[in-house]
């Protein structure tokens, strides 16, 4: 059963892209003097913004409209230069027809120096004039908040503010729209207020642990109106800067093992007086919650063995893995509490069983299927600039093939590569993804690579062993028949 | 016919390529008995580098790993002894880095992807294996028995006098120098049987290397001239030890004058001149051997008084005149305190700081050498029943050895081969008598007298000149001495076991303690801290500490220090000392002009862990004195009844000194009030904890081990910092005032 989804996954994404050609997700250059053509209408746009963990989820539903004469497939939705670098994860479907998957997405490339950018959005089939789609569009932002204090205590509850437009930035007139931001707690102290419309006096209307702005009457194209809400997040503020996933397959040893190397970084509100370790020895009773990062969860694969936690001076031993037929879970503190501005890189890996990743198709070939992101899953969220995953498979495999669920706009590059390590001689083929901007919600997406495994290529190492070992004794031997001393007279 | 069997059986050890092959197992056994009894610490913690010392040589590996031999040559690192920086390249001894960066680079090459950590952890135990097949080799030089260089070899791998300074991670110059001491040791009695230039320049090229790895080389610079002295003092000169000697000594100091850190000392420091005046000596005594063939007898006494005299007398008067010149330096300090134990103490408290200098304890002895240390008597003894040059050798190392041994603990370590050797032979000596199980009959003995005696008129020699046929006859006698031994063997092994597990594989930078449940306990506030420290202070940070973390903070925390173990300048550490030793008034400004950021000290009043900057304190207080005796005054540090205290009870002075305040600063508050404890000192500390003016508090471990405070910057207002903070204090305290209520006018 799960071996014919895997297949059907392979069939379905090989088209998608292969390493050689792999940049799927190549920048679209436009001419400099560039604008979105006025060719549809915003009909009816909810925009949720939505502030509850350390990164910023973004949905936007919308109903377009062709106001051309002809069909148009090309939406356009700008971003600022800034925010276009820490976009992330963005993905638009069909909100009516679930089954048309993820349309394609290209970042439009036309003027360098312009702080508007735009994101073409490729509908599968062109709207005809006047007719209407539904589409759902969501996004990440990544480093989206600042800490205001940007200074606090240690036994202080952290606020952060977020900035953002209560209309959303559109290439195209919107009818009607409403923007509400869901937030982690009903603590907001302060929030822009607007000027209301129709029955409501005065935006946002704040329900429980939701601010709502609208809905408004017809805005123009890139008609913006900058709010600032500042709320209570008592929560690390975790980001990693870098994070370098390896997944070194060896049909060998029957075995699949994962290193991961994160670069961490806490985000926050940093100290306004240094560390005490007295507060916080007393805090961890009276107050346990607090802004700084005690501890983090990796809930691994079930199967999952050997663990380690190491940084760069060595093994740490505030770690704990509990195993069992239903988790693999790994849960790790790092060596000090981690507050605001304060760095921890640090590294941990896991074996587990190839069976439980890897197929041999029956056309010869093998198929990989692993999680392309296995990062921590906490409660206040984790998010990723930038992502290497190297899979390294055996020597000798060839015709490397990858798919991945991971959109497609996130993947900045992929690349076969070699690697030399224990005894090789012509090195393993490695199949290298550059990923940025990525967050834990995406942690359940998968990679399938596929590739060729010859027979001769699984003997070569065996052989290249034993012939070494060999040309070893029998030069011992050739070097211990010469005679080397000076011939004694008898 | 159930005989054959057997007899095939007892036939297997005899043929000579069996024998060949049980001893190639054997020995592989050895090695691997020696490397395994070393892994208790990787095993119970991790592949770390222990202590302190070994930080810095890791630290300069991965420097030679990441920047290759020309640039590890001319290192100069900024990052040690602020502001002077520290010339590593040429004050180091090399041979430890370059050998793991031979065997890092070999191995890639074989795309064997090895951590260079392991490399350096792993080290010593390889080394430790290559130790015992050299003591093989030496002992089996000394006697024609086939069993005593394998227990010599035995003796070796396991002997904790050696294991302490070998244990996995123990990542020290003496880590390969043993190997290189006995491998030479080797080889010079090799060179000096044979009389061979060949093994002369062999034995040349380890001592290079030796050089090359460890300041231990003095040891055999001074041992090869003292056994080839006592050699020519015996009438025992002869054309092997000359050629021997010479090639080693000219090879030799040329191999040694190669390191940048020896240079020109083995012509320049009275350590190196023995081996010169024996060099000399030998030269005279072969142009006499010359002479005396060449000219009649008697003419030839007088010659030798009158040239022997004259040039003894020349000799010394230039040795004196060079001395006194300074063309050849005096005896360095830690020369002195060979010779006199107490002197370290009085005149450079530096060297007497370090517990590893002190004298021996006598149950070290037994405690480092178990059943070793009585056999070994017994073993130079059998040495002086044979006597020839290889058992003179054995003698004079025995005793130079145990000499030094008694008076510097870190010394054992030389003595530890020489046990070994003489203590196989001792025990090989006993086997080989007892195990024989067939007792000699009486006809047999008939025969050898009638043969003996034959043989006797044959050689008509003196009858005590012949050795009288003994032999064990009752199987009882050999099966109660057989056993005896054995069971004292067992004994050993266990004994080593215990001493390797229990006293030497600590990392000593993690700590391990049992939880109630049983289950261990990894403290690790030294890498927390230290960690901290690399992570979340700027790359430049200064870090001001007391010597003996400054290996540590270097190679873990990555950061720049004041001074290291490394003690080349006793007034910048006496500098710290005094920085830690005074008020913070008179500490500030040190700290000022020598751009600290950090102060790191080191408490165990919480935990109970004694080896505390407060325990060492006293040293600190003692060094600065050494240079400023009018503004630090070790006296000052006890209360007036001659106590050194930290409770309310302790001096002024000590309350005041910046070590006691970032000690105990904020302790109390983590007690209810009026109970804090320093379970070290057995304590109870003052109610009101000491306050910091000039240092705020950046970190502290989990378990306070490590406590790191963050130098204030100069005040923004021009004040000073004690009129800042008591400004501060002083708004507080006035908040409390006006809880009492308003003022009343006082009435006369």
């Amino acid at each position: 059963m799960k071996t014919s989804a895997v297949l059907s996954a392979v069939l379905s994404f090989l088209s998608l892209a292969t390493p050689g050609s792999a940049k799927s997700s190549s920048r679209v250059t436009l001419p400099s003097t560039f604008t979105p053509p006025q060719v549809f209408k915003n009909a009816n746009l909810v925009h949720i913004i939505s502030v509850e963990k350390n990164y910023v989820k973004e949905n936007i539903n919308v109903a377009i409209e062709n106001i051309d004469k002809a069909p148009q497939d090309e939406y356009f939705l700008p971003f600022t230069a800034d925010q276009i670098s820490r976009l992330g994860g963005f993905e638009v479907k069909d909100r009516k027809d679930a089954s048309a998957g993820p349309f394609a997405v290209d970042v439009v490339e036309f003027d360098l120096e312009s702080d508007t950018q735009y994101v073409r959005i490729r509908l599968p089939t062109p709207l005809k004039s006047g007719a209407q789609q539904t589409i759902g569009i969501s996004y990440y932002f990544l480093k989206a908040y600042k800490p205001l204090p940007a200074s606090i205590k240690q036994e202080e509850i952290q606020f952060l503010a977020y900035s953002f437009s209560a209309y959303l930035p559109s290439a195209y007139t919107s009818t009607k729209q409403k923007t509400e931001v869901k937030f982690p707690s009903a603590t907001i102290p302060d929030y822009t207020k607007l000027p209301g419309s129709g029955d409501i006096k005065e935006f946002p209307v704040k329900q429980g642990s939701k601010l709502t702005y609208g809905p408004f009457a017809e805005k123009p194209a890139g008609a913006i109106e900058p709010v600032q809400v500042r709320f209570e997040f008592n929560k690390p503020v975790s980001h990693v800067s870098r994070l370098e996933r390896d997944i070194e397959v060896s049909h060998w040893g029957g075995n699949v093992a994962f290193e991961e190397r994160y670069t961490l970084y806490h985000r926050g509100a940093n100290l306004s007086s240094l560390f005490n370790r007295v507060k916080w020895q007393q805090s961890q009773y009276y107050q346990p919650l607090s802004h700084a990062l005690k501890e983090i969860k990796f809930p691994l694969r079930v199967g999952s063995a050997d663990p380690y936690y190491t940084d760069v001076i060595g093994n740490v031993s505030t770690s704990r893995f509990r195993s069992n037929k239903r988790e693999a879970l790994l849960e790790i503190k790092p060596r000090y509490p981690l507050f605001g501005g304060w760095k921890y890189p640090f590294t941990i890996g896991w074996n587990s069983d190839a069976k439980n990743f890897l197929r041999r198709l029956s056309g010869g070939g093998y198929v990989l299927n692993v999680p392309f992101l296995e990062g921590p899953k906490q409660p206040e969220g984790f998010e990723y600039e930038q992502v290497e995953v190297r899979v390294i498979l055996p020597e000798g495999a060839e015709n490397v093939k990858y798919s991945t669920s991971i959109p497609s706009s996130s993947i900045k590059e992929a690349g076969v590569e070699v690697h030399k390590t224990f005894l090789d001689t012509i090195g393993r083929t490695t199949l290298v993804i550059k990923a940025r901007n990525l967050v834990d919600d995406l942690r359940e997406r998968e990679l399938v690579v596929t590739y060729d495994y010859p027979l001769l290529a699984s003997i070569r190492k065996p052989l290249i062993v034993f012939g070494s070992m060999v040309a070893l004794f029998v030069g011992t031997w050739l070097l211990g028949t010469i005679d080397l001393k000076f011939a004694t007279a008898k | 016919m159930s005989a054959e069997p057997l007899q095939a059986l007892a036939n297997v050890g005899k043929g000579e390529s069996t024998r060949t092959l049980l001893r190639v197992v054997i020995l592989f056994l050895i090695a691997g008995a020696a490397v395994a009894s070393r892994l208790f610490s990787v095993i119970r913690f991790e592949s770390i580098i222990h202590e302190f010392d070994p930080w810095f040589n890791f630290r300069a590996t991965k420097y030679l790993v990441a920047n290759g031999f020309y640039s590890f040559w001319d290192w100069f690192d900024d990052r040690t002894w602020h502001p002077l920086g520290r010339v590593t390249g040429g004050t180091l001894y090399p041979g430890l880095m370059v050998t793991s960066g031979a065997i890092y680079h070999a191995l890639r090459a074989l795309t064997i992807p090895v951590d260079i950590r392991n490399i350096c952890v792993l080290l010593a135990p390889a080394f430790s294996g290559l130790t015992a097949y050299a003591t093989y080799l030496l002992t089996n030089e000394m006697t024609p028995s086939p069993s005593a260089g394998l227990l010599a070899a035995v003796f070796m791998g396991i002997a904790p006098g050696y294991i302490s300074r070998s244990v996995a991670g123990s990542y020290d110059n003496e880590a390969i120098s043993i190997f290189l001491l006995v491998f030479t040791f080797y080889l010079w009695i090799k060179a000096l049987k044979l009389g061979s230039m060949l093994w002369g320049a062999l034995c040349a090229l380890f001592y290079g290397y030796m050089v090359a790895s460890w300041g231990g080389y003095a040891f055999i610079t001074c041992l090869l001239p003292l056994h080839s002295f006592v050699l020519i003092c015996m009438g025992r000169y002869s054309t092997r030890l000359y050629v021997a000697y010479t090639t080693w000594y000219a090879l030799g100091t040329l191999a040694s004058m190669q390191i940048p850190f020896v240079g020109f000392l083995p012509v320049k420091t009275s350590e190196h001149m023995p081996a010169l005046g024996i060099f000399g000596f030998l030269q005279l005594l072969a142009f006499l051997d010359y002479v005396r063939s060449a000219i009649p007898g008697r003419q030839f006494q007088t010659f030798l008084w009158l040239f022997a005299g004259g040039t003894f007398g020349i000799g010394l008067a230039g040795l004196v005149i060079a001395t006194s010149a300074g063309v050849i330096a005096p005896w360095g300090g830690r020369f002195y305190s060979l010779w006199d134990t107490s002197y370290a103490k009085i005149h450079i408290p530096i060297i007497a700081s370090v517990s590893e200098h002190q004298p021996t304890a006598w149950p070290a002895f037994f405690f480092d050498l178990n059943m070793l240390i009585w056999l070994f008597p017994a073993g130079v003894y059998l040495c002086f029943q044979q006597l020839a040059d290889e058992h003179v050798f054995i003698v004079v190392y025995a005793l130079f050895g145990s000499y030094f041994a008694g008076v510097m603990v870190r010394l054992m370590l030389t003595l530890t081969p020489v046990v070994c050797v003489a203590a196989a032979i001792a025990v090989s000596n006993v086997f080989d008598a007892y195990l024989i199980v067939k007792s000699p009959s009486t006809e047999d003995r008939q025969v050898e007298d009638v043969s003996e005696a034959v043989a006797k008129k044959a050689k008509s020699g003196l009858k005590s000149t012949s050795k009288p046929v003994v032999g064990v006859y009752s199987l009882i006698s050999k099966g109660a001495v057989v056993s005896a031994m054995t069971v004292y063997l067992l004994l050993f092994v266990l004994h080593c076991t215990w001493v390797t597990s229990n006293a030497y594989s600590s990392p000593s930078v993690v700590l391990a303690s049992k939880l109630a449940d049983g289950s261990q306990h990894i403290i690790d506030d030294y890498r927390e801290a230290y960690q901290w420290l690399r992570q979340n202070t700027k790359d430049d940070a200064k870090i001001m500490s007391w010597w003996d973390y400054g290996y540590q903070i270097g190679g873990m925390a990555d950061r720049p220090t004041l001074v290291d173990n490394n003690t080349w300048n006793n007034t910048h550490i006496a500098t710290v000392g005094k920085a830690m030793s005074s008020k913070e008034e008179v500490s500030y400004p040190i700290m000022r002009q020598h751009e600290v950021d950090y102060v790191l000290v080191v408490f165990g009043g919480l935990l109970g862990y004694s080896g505390d900057d407060i325990n060492k304190f006293l040293w600190m207080v003692r060094i600065a004195e050494g240079i400023w005796p009018e503004e630090v005054n070790e006296r000052a540090f006890f209360t007036p009844r001659g106590e050194y205290r930290v409770d309310a009870e302790a001096s002024q002075v000590m309350k005041d000194s910046l070590m006691y305040k970032m000690s105990y600063y904020n302790y109390n508050n983590l007690f209810p009030p009026g109970q804090a404890q320093d379970r070290v000192r057995g304590a109870r500390l003052p109610e009101v904890g000491p306050t910091l003016d000039v240092l705020d508090e950046a970190f502290t471990s989990e378990n306070w081990i490590i406590r790191i405070y963050k130098v204030k910057d100069l005040d923004n207002v021009g004040r000073d910092h004690a009129a800042a903070s008591a400004f501060e204090r002083g708004l507080k305290k006035k908040k409390v005032m006006k809880k009492r209520g308003p003022r009343v006018l006082r009435v006369d």
